[in-house]
C-alpha cells in the first residue's frame, strides 16, 4: 500500500466510524442508562432496535403513513413496550428472583421479539428502508461520505445533547440520577423508585429505537439487524459501563476502530475487532476508559 | 415318509432357500417388478420452504410425466414424500424414515447446502445413491464419496469458477474485484476462482467479509483500490444489496457482476437499493437457459401451470428454484434408465457417475463425472439494467475439479 492510499483509508476510515460510532454511541447509553439504574444489563437492546425499525418500516411502507407520523409513533410505541416489560415483567422477576434472572428477562425478550417478527412473515427476506435524506454523495477531504451519513451524524448528536440536558438539568433527570448513585437515599427523599425504573427502561427503548430509525436506511432491515447491539455493548465496556461519556467515546472507537482494522489489517477481522478490544478492556482495564475506581464493598 | 424321501425334501428346501437368498441379494429395497420407490424430501414448511417447495412440486410432476409415458423400463415410479424443513435434524430424520421405514431404493432431495451435510455419513455408510433436489451441498459431494451427487444448483466452486470464466471471457477483464464470504462457502468459491483466474492469468483482487457485516466501506474500498475492471460479488442477498448500494455511492461505474447467492428475485434488489442507476452496468449469474420465464423454458413454467394451477395463481408461485427441481428429477429418471431392467443400488451408481444430457431448462448440459459428481458447471448471464433482463449468448465453465489431498 503507497502512502497517498493509506492516507485515503485513514481518512476514510475515520469518517464512516465517526457516522457508524454516534449511532452505537446511543445503544451503548441506552445500555448503560439501565445498568446505571438497576445494575442489569439489558441484552435486548439489539432487539428491541430490531422492533423499533421494523415498527417505522410497518408504519411507512403497510400503513403509508407520513415518515414524520411514523417516527413519533415509533419511538412513543418502543417508549411505551420497553417500560411495559419492565413493569410487567421485570418486576415480578425482581421479586422472586436475583440479577441473574432478571439478565435472563432481557435474554428471553431478545428471542421473543426476534420470534415474533420472524412469525409474521414480515423478516423473511431483507427489507430498505426509505430514507427522508438522499444519499448524495459530500467529498471531506479525500473521504467519501453521503448527506445521509451527515444527517445520522448531526440527529445522534442532537440526541445525545437532548439526552444530556434531560439528565443533567431537569428535576426528573436528576431523580433518575439519583436512584442510579444510590436507590435507598434516593428512596429516602421522595423519589418513586419503581416509577423511575419504568421511565428509565421506557427512555433506554426510546434511544435504541432513535438509533434504529437513524440507520436502517444505511442497513437493510432484517431480523437480525439486532447483532449491531453487540457494538453497543462493546462501546459502554470500553468507555466503562457506568459512564455516559465513556459510552459516547466508546462508540466512536469501536466505529473507527473497525473501520481502521478492515482498511488496513483485513476484512474478514472487522467483525472480531469489538471483541477484541472488550476482552483487552477487560484485561487491561477493566473498569474501562472513563469508569470510576473499581468499588470494594465491606463484608 | 422314508429317511430318502426326508433327505430328498431337505435338499428341496436348502436350494429354494439358497435361491431365494440369492434373488433377495440382487434386488435393493425398493425396487418391485413393476414399481421404483424413490424417497423425495425438501422443505415443504418453514421459513425455508421458498428454496424448496416448488423445486419438489416439480421434481413430482416430472415423474408423474414418466408415469404417464409408461415409467422406467416397464416400472412405475412411486414416491414417498417427506418434509425436511432444511433443518439438519430434520434432514436426517427424514433420510432415516425413507430408508428404513419406507425403504426406498434411492434418495432424492435436499434444498439447503448447510443442512444436507449431516445426511451424509448416513447415506454412505448405507450405500444409498442419493441426487439432491437443488441444494449445491459441497461439503456433501467433496471429497466425492460415489453416493452423493448434485442434482441442478451451482455448486459454490461452479459458481466461483465459472463467474472468472465470464469476466475474463465476455468481459475481458484483467484485473478482476471479488468479494466472498469469509465462511465455508467463501472459501470453496474462492478455491474455485483463484484456480481459474491462475489458469487464464488474470488477477484476483480478493477480499472475504464476515456474513453478517453492516458496513462494506472497507471491504469495498480495499477492492476498488486495486483499480479492477469488474466486480464480482459473491455475497448472501443482504451484503451484495449493501455492497451494490456502497459501489454506487463511490461511482463505481465499471461492470458488477453478482452471483446466485446474491439475490433470488432483482427487483426487490434494485427496490433494497434504492437507485436504479446503480444498475447501469449489472450483470447477474444464473444457471437456466433463459430469463424467468422466457421463450426458451416457458414449456416448464407452463407444464407447473398445468399441473398446478391453484399454486400458479398465487404470488410468488412459481418461485426461481423451481425449473431446478425437474432437472434433479430427470437426473434420476435418467440414471434409472440408464441402468436398465435389472436394477441395482450398483448399477444406478455406475450410470449417475458418466450421466450426460441436456436438460432443455439450462444454459449448459449436466455432465457427471467419475471423479466430480456436481452434475452442473457452468452458467449463464443476464445483463439487468434495473428493469428489463436481457439474456447474453453462451455459457461459462468451472473448470476446478476435486483433487484429492497428496
Amino acid at each position: 500500500m503507497n502512502f497517498g492510499t493509506a492516507v485515503v483509508f485513514l481518512e476514510q476510515g475515520i469518517a464512516t466510524g465517526v457516522v457508524t460510532g454516534g449511532v452505537y454511541a446511543l445503544l451503548a447509553i441506552s445500555i448503560v442508562s439501565i445498568f446505571r439504574a438497576t445494575g442489569v444489563a439489558n441484552f435486548a437492546v439489539g432487539e428491541i432496535f430490531m422492533a423499533g425499525a421494523y415498527i417505522a418500516l410497518y408504519l411507512l411502507a403497510i400503513v403509508k403513513v407520513s415518515a414524520w407520523i411514523a417516527i413519533p409513533v415509533t419511538i412513543v410505541a418502543v417508549f411505551v413496550g420497553s417500560a411495559a416489560f419492565q413493569l410487567g415483567v421485570l418486576r415480578t422477576v425482581h421479586k422472586s428472583g436475583g440479577p441473574i434472572n432478571l439478565v435472563i428477562a432481557t435474554l428471553g425478550l431478545s428471542y421473543l421479539l426476534k420470534g415474533i417478527v420472524r412469525q409474521t412473515g414480515f423478516g423473511e427476506t431483507p427489507r430498505s428502508f426509505p430514507s427522508l435524506v438522499p444519499a448524495k454523495p459530500i467529498m471531506f477531504g479525500m473521504a467519501h461520505l453521503t448527506l445521509l451519513d451527515v444527517a445520522i451524524l448531526a440527529a445522534a448528536m442532537l440526541i445525545m445533547a437532548g439526552y444530556f440536558l434531560v439528565f443533567g438539568y431537569t428535576r426528573l433527570g436528576r431523580a433518575m440520577r439519583a436512584v442510579g448513585m444510590n436507590q435507598r437515599a434516593a428512596q429516602l427523599v421522595g423519589v418513586n423508585i419503581g416509577r423511575m425504573n419504568t421511565l428509565i427502561w421506557g427512555l433506554s427503548g426510546a434511544l435504541s429505537a432513535a438509533a434504529a430509525l437513524l440507520i436502517a436506511p444505511k442497513l437493510l432491515v432484517t431480523a437480525d439487524m439486532g447483532t449491531v447491539g453487540i457494538m453497543g455493548f462493546a462501546a459502554a465496556i470500553i468507555g466503562g459501563f457506568s459512564s455516559f461519556p465513556g459510552a459516547i467515546i466508546g462508540g466512536f472507537v469501536i466505529g473507527i476502530a473497525e473501520n481502521l482494522v478492515g482498511l488496513f489489517i483485513a476484512s474478514n477481522a472487522i467483525a472480531v475487532t469489538p471483541f477484541v478490544m472488550i476482552i483487552s478492556v477487560l484485561v487491561l482495564r477493566p473498569q474501562g476508559l472513563f469508569g470510576g475506581p473499581q468499588e470494594i464493598k465491606k463484608v | 415318509m422314508t429317511l430318502r424321501h426326508w433327505l430328498s425334501f431337505l435338499a428341496a428346501s436348502f436350494l429354494a432357500i439358497a435361491g431365494a437368498t440369492q434373488v433377495h441379494a440382487q434386488t435393493d429395497p425398493g425396487v418391485t417388478p413393476t414399481t421404483i420407490k424413490i424417497g423425495l424430501f425438501g422443505p415443504l414448511s418453514g421459513p425455508n420452504m421458498p428454496y424448496g417447495f416448488d423445486g419438489l412440486k416439480a421434481a413430482q410432476m416430472w415423474y408423474d410425466k414418466i408415469n404417464k409415458e409408461g415409467g422406467i423400463n416397464g416400472r412405475k415410479i412411486e414416491l414417498a414424500i417427506e418434509d425436511d424443513r432444511c433443518a439438519p435434524d430434520s434432514v436426517v430424520a427424514a433420510v432415516k424414515k425413507l430408508v428404513e421405514q419406507d425403504q426406498v431404493f434411492m434418495l432424492h432431495g435436499g434444498s439447503c447446502s448447510a443442512a444436507v451435510m449431516p445426511a451424509k455419513e448416513y447415506v454412505v455408510r448405507n450405500k444409498i445413491p442419493w441426487v439432491t433436489l437443488n441444494a449445491s451441498a459441497d461439503g456433501a459431494i467433496y471429497p466425492p464419496t460415489g453416493y452423493i451427487f448434485s442434482g441442478t444448483s451451482l455448486t459454490m466452486h461452479a459458481a466461483g469458477g465459472s463467474v472468472i470464466d465470464f469476466a475474463t471471457s465476455y468481459l475481458k477483464a484483467k484485473k478482476i474485484g471479488f468479494i466472498n464470504h469469509d465462511d465455508s462457502f467463501g472459501s470453496w468459491n474462492r478455491e474455485a476462482a483463484d484456480f481459474v483466474a491462475q489458469e487464464k492469468k488474470v488477477e484476483l483482487i480478493a477480499q472475504s467479509i464476515e456474513p453478517t457485516i453492516t458496513d462494506v466501506t472497507a471491504p469495498l474500498l480495499k477492492v476498488l483500490a486495486g483499480n479492477p475492471d469488474v466486480l464480482v460479488i459473491m455475497t448472501y442477498a443482504r451484503p451484495a444489496t449493501l455492497i451494490v448500494k456502497k459501489a454506487y455511492e463511490l461511482g463505481f461505474d465499471k461492470p458488477i457482476i453478482l452471483t446466485q447467492t446474491g439475490s433470488a428475485n432483482l427487483e426487490e434488489l434494485v427496490q433494497n437499493v434504492g437507485a436504479k442507476d446503480a444498475f447501469k452496468n449489472f450483470y447477474n449469474q444464473d444457471i437456466l437457459a433463459d430469463v424467468m420465464g422466457g421463450p426458451k423454458i416457458k414449456w416448464v413454467y407452463d407444464m407447473y401451470k398445468q399441473n398446478y394451477p391453484d399454486l400458479a395463481a398465487q404470488p410468488d408461485h412459481p418461485n426461481a428454484f423451481m425449473p431446478y427441481g425437474m432437472v434433479s428429477a430427470m437426473e434420476v429418471v435418467n440414471a434409472l434408465k440408464a441402468a436398465g431392467p435389472d436394477l441395482t443400488r450398483e448399477k444406478v451408481l455406475a450410470a449417475m457417475s458418466t450421466l450426460k444430457f441436456d436438460t432443455g431448462i439450462l444454459g449448459g448440459p449436466i455432465e457427471f463425472r467419475p471423479n466430480d459428481p456436481a452434475g452442473n458447471r457452468r452458467t449463464t448471464y443476464e445483463k439487468f439494467d434495473g428493469v428489463t433482463h436481457q439474456m447474453l449468448p453462451g455459457a461459462y465453465e468451472n473448470t476446478w475439479v476435486y483433487q484429492a489431498p497428496k
